[in-house]
């Protein structure tokens, strides 16, 4: 059909006033999905505000949940997160041990996690060929696709038990691990040449595999010479006696690995993005004049990198707070105040999933979980903003130093 | 934020089966049947309800076992007229139903449980009292315990050494409850209890740790972990074999109940009726064995079939 | 010392890095062994679950026999040696599945070719010897022939379950929902057919029963009708292994759950968990568009814009179970609450949206995953350089036209990134389903052939808190575990699958869309 004249004035109206109403549309749409997605806060304030006002909920208020309370039977005061005591006293809501076990669990996942994932960040920063870099990427995004549901129960069904028949092994792999790498490394330097090129340093994360499955055959037959010839054949019994730490078959150090395991992706990705996006003329100017790359990583980039490395830990530690199903499996749930990272803990996650589902909407325990919800929410929320502003300010240095982009 | 309330959903358990008093009643009993209520007995109702399938292949039961605290509401709303509980009604439950229509519900014992307090398969310890189950789990020691027990020694055995680890079930369980109930009487739960969100759970805990105790239900008995006989009062060892529970000997037992509503007069509708003859029947107690749970003995068993007018009185 | 070396002629070589060179490289291989050893564990124990072992015959030393397969070895209390764990079956003769036996009380272990693995429906399975097959009507079988009429009448019994299975859902179902609707009709006459013919099938499936004996001694008379399906594993070649092997895996992807999720297959949940992740992305991938093509052409891109970016980035590290409390809150209690006063009064109290169900849950799941998906795709359009966007408008486009022609496709690539981003996280999801409508069992897939065909307010099963349900609260967490490896590793390979499919997808648009964004 061919356009007449008085038609095309029409048209052009026509697709104005499309344009008009899809971009009113577009507006409308964005704002109202933003919106939606902002609204989890304002639910989640308006469902806990009730709490505050003390004719709605006798018996909770700041002290209580946040203080220790007298209790009948016990000396001393005391946290007890105990939602369904009946009879007399009613039920204790001290949210502290829930807090408590939710930073503990975060911080040991971080103590295991960090080293792992700032060495291989390090480690494919610096050393890594192109081809093995881009390889390893997407495996370690395999790692980060795992389940935290399947992580839980191996970490909960398979390493607890093993690990409490193998203490003597696990503390013998602990002290063998660093020296062993050391050991592969000054063994490595006194190879002829010919083999050195044949196994490079920048593929050491791959043959080192077998050398590492050595350590542990090693750390095999020594642990438990080591229990016996140290702690009289039971490590469990002497950590009890000699330093007065009980061992739960679900404790900190478990959930710890666990949880470190899921976060090393997160955090390796983000420290190595900041590690290879210094600019390339500081690491050169600095290896010119004579520094070795790890030199040149310790001095130069680390330095130049270390906020975006700070904004992975900072990551990392929101996902650790907020991860549900590892530490739902593998923590025990036991709401204690103990720093004794053998000993089981209870997290404000997990006890959101196990116990809203049963809490009578409305009532004091179902807005409590509201809260431990709201916590975990603005916790994670400040902490990744202020990882977010580190990183901005990142970028602008690396562009004031002329990297890239 | 206006929210309209009900029971717990939590792991709602879907069945093909049973029932529905429908217009060609007697022969062809067909359609749907839901019924809301404890997730102790959802393998037991399963089984029942695949059992009655298999006489009349129309019928479908939707079970939602939430949990023993959702059928009691669910029955007063109309929702159900089976709702199955393995603890009894509370006062305000059971009010509750009353203000509604006017007569209680009508309660059927279909089977027996038992807690069982478990250790380590090569634990050696011979029984336990209630006044040391409750130093061992409680903070208040309120069945007359000197003091706490936490210590494997402090029960007079040399091995397993160390402390006693605990291991018992969430907070919001009906187990939890009524050991707290009847074994701490009605004290505080030490804080060092591991919480696990199933009895199995608790089983599979205990059975790898040579100083663990822990609670679980009967059924989940496996040969990993030795259950624990307890005293009574008297003194007499009551091991949890099923002929000393269905006795009542043992002392953490509790019946598991189906409650119905039923306008005192009238008889049940076909549908229910249906179930209820197969529940109370040989074959509905030879399931409850075979699920691990305790048969009723035949006196209870025609007792109830009277009351119910499905026998002669 | 660096001079030294250079002028000893190993200039070439690479300096020497310090010990932390090598503690690095360590935790590089250190993290993959680790992803290796968990991954292999999934492997092997997952699929070796459908390997049918050999029985072993155990003669203890007080002259007791078991047979049973090997599970697993503990060491004695006390160091006095160790003892293993046998699944023996035979609960109805036993009263338990398992036995411990201290390694020093064995005396013999033997594999005889006669031990029988029953697999039945009730009881768990029975291990020991067939005596004799006694059918219905004629002489007993004893022997091998017992065993060869034993294979040939359960092929026949499979059959009839499936034409009775058939039956049932074809037929019967859809005309009890008729008559549910409207009452008594021709509907009536109908069902009681199907129902006779059922009773029928049922009738000649009964009858036969094997007489069994357990190693032990104890006599058993076992109805056909109950036994699944029967092997003698130690008479098995490795190829016959491998066919049962073959049809075990089969069954278990596509049967579903039996015995309270402790056995069967697990078609339910791999159903629900690629429906709810595919409903998911259904709402997810418009919305998410909608907000970033706002944020990132329409807005006025001032501080507040700025913000709310921030604020929607921030948002992805939300933890999950935070976004379920939201759904259960609104979507479930509130929007599911009203929906049933209004339009669903009829079937109240009982909740027919205002429970957990498939539509909560995958609106929940597209609410946390949207800040993904709207960060990928506002990247994507970030990258597009200004000068198309200007030249279109230069050539009279209005900016929807611009919209929609050049800059959406060219960002094609980037929002499906982020789709299928938010697709991986989302499979592996379980603690926001557990609030919001995820069942522990519902074997009828909430898509059939009812009007409207797909049950959004249905509750469905899924893969992870299967693994859940039966880890924590199954009847025996030892006899769970084969199948929760083996759950744990199709929900890997599905997540696994998924994400290769997105980046194979990704792949292909982008070498059709890299001629476009290359002029």
């Amino acid at each position: 059909m061919k356009p007449s004249a008085p038609n095309l004035p029409m048209r052009q109206r026509l697709r104005q006033g499309r344009d008009r109403l899809a971009t009113a549309l577009i507006t409308a749409g964005g704002i109202g999905v933003i919106a939606a997605v902002m609204g989890i806060a304002v639910f989640l304030v308006v469902e806990v505000m009730p709490l505050f006002w003390p004719a709605q909920s006798p018996g909770v208020g700041l002290e209580t949940l946040w203080l220790p309370q007298d209790l009948a039977g016990l000396e001393a005061p005391a946290y007890r997160w105990q939602p369904t005591l009946g009879d007399d006293g009613g039920p204790l809501f001290s949210l502290t041990p829930l807090a408590w076990g939710t930073l503990e669990a975060a911080a040991w996942s971080l103590v295991i996690a960090v080293p792992l994932a700032l060495g291989a960040a390090a480690h494919s920063a610096l050393f890594m060929p192109r081809r093995l870099r881009a390889r390893l990427r997407p495996t370690l995004e395999l790692m980060e696709a795992l389940p935290g549901v399947v992580i839980g129960f191996v970490a909960g069904l398979v390493l607890a038990p093993w690990l409490e028949r193998h203490l003597g092994l696990a503390l013998a792999l602990l002290l063998l691990l660093p020296p062993g790498l050391l050991l592969a490394g000054g063994l490595w330097r006194q190879l002829p040449a010919r083999l050195q090129q044949r196994l490079p340093l920048g593929w050491a994360a791959l043959w080192l595999m077998p050398w590492l499955v050595m350590t542990w055959l090693l750390a095999h037959w020594l642990g438990p010479r080591l229990e016996s010839l140290w702690f009289g054949g039971d490590l469990r019994s002497w950590l009890e006696i000699t330093l007065g730490l009980d061992y739960a078959n679900r404790n900190a150090v478990i959930v710890g690995m666990a949880m470190g395991f899921a976060v090393v992706p997160s955090i390796y990705a983000l420290a190595e993005d900041a590690l290879s996006g210094v600019p390339r003329s500081l690491a050169e100017g600095a290896q010119a004049l004579g520094a070795t790359r790890w030199q040149t990583l310790w001095r130069v980039m680390l330095p130049a990198a270390s906020p975006g490395v700070l904004s992975a830990v900072m990551i990392g530690a929101g996902r650790a707070v907020g991860e549900t199903m590892i530490v739902l499996m593998a923590s025990g749930n036991t709401a204690l105040m103990t720093a004794n990272p053998l000993d089981g803990l209870r997290s404000l996650a997990a006890s959101i999933a196990i116990e809203l589902p049963e809490a009578a909407p409305g009532g004091t325990h179902y807005r409590l979980l509201l809260l431990a919800a709201l916590l975990l929410f603005a916790f994670t929320f400040l902490v990744n903003t202020l990882a977010e502003v580190v990183r901005t300010r990142l970028r602008r240095r690396y562009r004031r130093l002329g990297g890239p982009s | 934020m206006t929210r309209v309330h009900r029971s717990p959903f939590w792991a709602a358990l879907l069945i093909l089966a049973v029932l529905f008093a429908g217009p060609a009643a007697a022969k062809h009993r067909s359609g749907t049947l839901d019924t809301v209520g404890s997730d102790t007995m959802a393998g037991l109702m399963l089984r029942w309800g695949e059992r009655l399938a298999r006489q009349h292949p129309g019928m479908r039961v939707q079970l939602q076992a939430s949990g023993s605290a959702s059928a009691p509401p669910a029955l007063t709303a109309g929702t159900t007229l089976l709702g199955p509980m393995s603890r009894p009604m509370t006062e305000a439950e059971h009010q509750a139903f009353v203000d509604r229509y006017g007569y209680p519900p009508r309660e059927v014992v279909v089977a027996r449980d038992a807690l069982v307090v478990v250790v380590h398969r090569h634990n050696p310890l011979p029984s336990l009292s209630r006044p040391q189950l409750d130093a061992i789990f409680s903070e208040t020691y309120r069945c007359g315990a000197a003091g706490g027990i936490v210590r494997w020694a402090s029960l007079g055995l040399e091995r397993p050494a160390g402390r006693i680890v605990l291991h018992g079930r969430n907070a919001v369980s009906g187990t939890h409850g009524l050991f707290r109930r009847e074994a701490l009487c009605g004290g505080r739960f030490r804080p060092s209890v591991s919480e696990h969100p199933g009895s199995a759970a608790v089983v599979a805990a205990v059975a790898e740790d040579p100083q663990a105790i822990g609670y679980a239900g009967l059924n989940h008995l496996t040969p990993s972990v030795r259950p624990v006989p307890l005293r009574d009062a008297e003194g007499v060892r009551r091991a949890p074999v099923p002929a000393a529970v269905r006795r009542g000997d043992y002392p953490l037992a509790r019946d598991l109940r189906l409650y119905v509503n039923l306008p005192p007069g009238e008889s049940l509708p076909a549908a229910e009726r249906a179930f209820i003859e197969l529940v109370l029947s040989a074959e509905g107690q030879a399931i409850v064995e075979e699920l691990g749970f305790v048969s009723l003995p035949e006196a209870v068993l025609s007792r109830q079939r009277r009351q119910l007018g499905f026998e002669p009185r | 010392m660096r001079w030294w070396r250079r002028e000893s002629g190993r200039a070439r070589l690479p300096r020497g890095e310090g010990p932390w060179a090598w503690l690095s490289a360590g935790s590089v291989s250190l993290s993959l062994l680790l992803l290796a050893l968990l991954l292999g564990l999934l492997v092997s124990r997952g699929l070796g679950h459908f390997w049918s072992a050999d029985v072993a015959l155990v003669t203890l030393q007080d002259g007791r026999q078991l047979a049973g397969r090997a599970v697993r070895e503990a060491p004695l209390p006390g160091g006095s040696g160790r003892e293993r764990l046998y699944r023996t079956g035979n609960r109805d003769l036993d009263g338990a599945i398992w036995d411990w036996v201290a390694l020093t009380a064995i005396r013999d272990v033997d594999y005889p070719q006669e031990l029988v693995v029953l697999e039945r429906r009730r009881w768990s399975e029975f291990i020991g010897r067939l005596v004799a097959l006694a059918p219905e009507a004629g002489p007993r079988l004893e022997g091998e022939a017992a065993w060869s009429a034993l294979e040939e009448r359960l092929l026949e019994l499979e059959a009839r379950r499936e034409a009775i299975r058939e039956l049932r859902e074809q037929t019967i179902l859809p005309l009890v929902r008729r008559l549910e609707r409207e009452g008594e009709s021709e509907a009536t006459q109908a069902l009681a057919m199907a129902e006779a013919r059922v009773a029928e099938l049922r009738a000649s499936l009964a009858g036969a029963s094997l007489v069994l004996e357990s190693v032990s001694g104890k006599r058993l008379i076992q109805p056909l009708e109950e036994v699944v399906r029967a092997r003698r594993p130690n008479a098995m070649t490795a190829f016959d292994k491998l066919v049962a092997w073959g049809q075990d895996v089969w069954r278990f992807l596509s049967e579903g759950p039996r015995a309270a999720n402790t056995a069967g297959g697990v078609w339910p949940a791999i159903f629900g968990t690629i429906l709810m992740v595919m409903l998911m992305s259904l709402l997810v991938t418009p919305f998410g568009v909608l907000a970033a093509v706002y944020l990132n052409e329409v807005a006025h891109q001032g501080r507040l814009t700025r913000l709310v970016r921030i604020g929607v980035r921030n948002l992805a590290g939300v933890p999950s179970i935070v976004y379920g409390v939201f759904g259960l809150g609104v979507f479930v209690y509130g929007i599911g609450g009203r929906l049933d006063s209004w339009f669903f009064e009829a079937s109240l109290p009982s909740p027919t949206f205002g429970t957990g169900g498939l539509l909560w849950a995958s609106l929940t799941l597209a609410l946390l995953t949207l800040p993904v998906v709207i960060v990928a795709t506002e990247e994507g359009l970030a990258r597009i350089p200004h000068r198309q966007r200007e030249g279109a408008l230069a050539l009279g486009a209005t900016r929807l036209e611009m919209l929609t022609r050049v800059v959406l496709p060219m960002a094609t690539p980037a929002m499906l990134t982020g789709v299928i981003l938010a697709v991986a996280r989302a499979a592996g999801e379980v603690a926001p389903l557990m609030l919001v409508g995820v069942a522990k069992l519902a074997p009828q897939v909430p898509v059939d052939g009812d009007f409207p065909f797909l049950h959004l307010e249905r509750k469905f099963m899924h893969l992870g808190y299967h693994i859940f349900d039966a880890a924590f609260h199954g009847g025996d967490v030892q006899a769970a575990m084969p199948l929760i490896y083996a759950t744990a590793l199709l929900l890997v390979l599905v997540i696994l699958m998924l994400n290769l499919t997105a980046i194979f997808l990704r792949h292909h648009l982008r070498s059709r869309h890299g001629t476009l964004s290359s002029y």
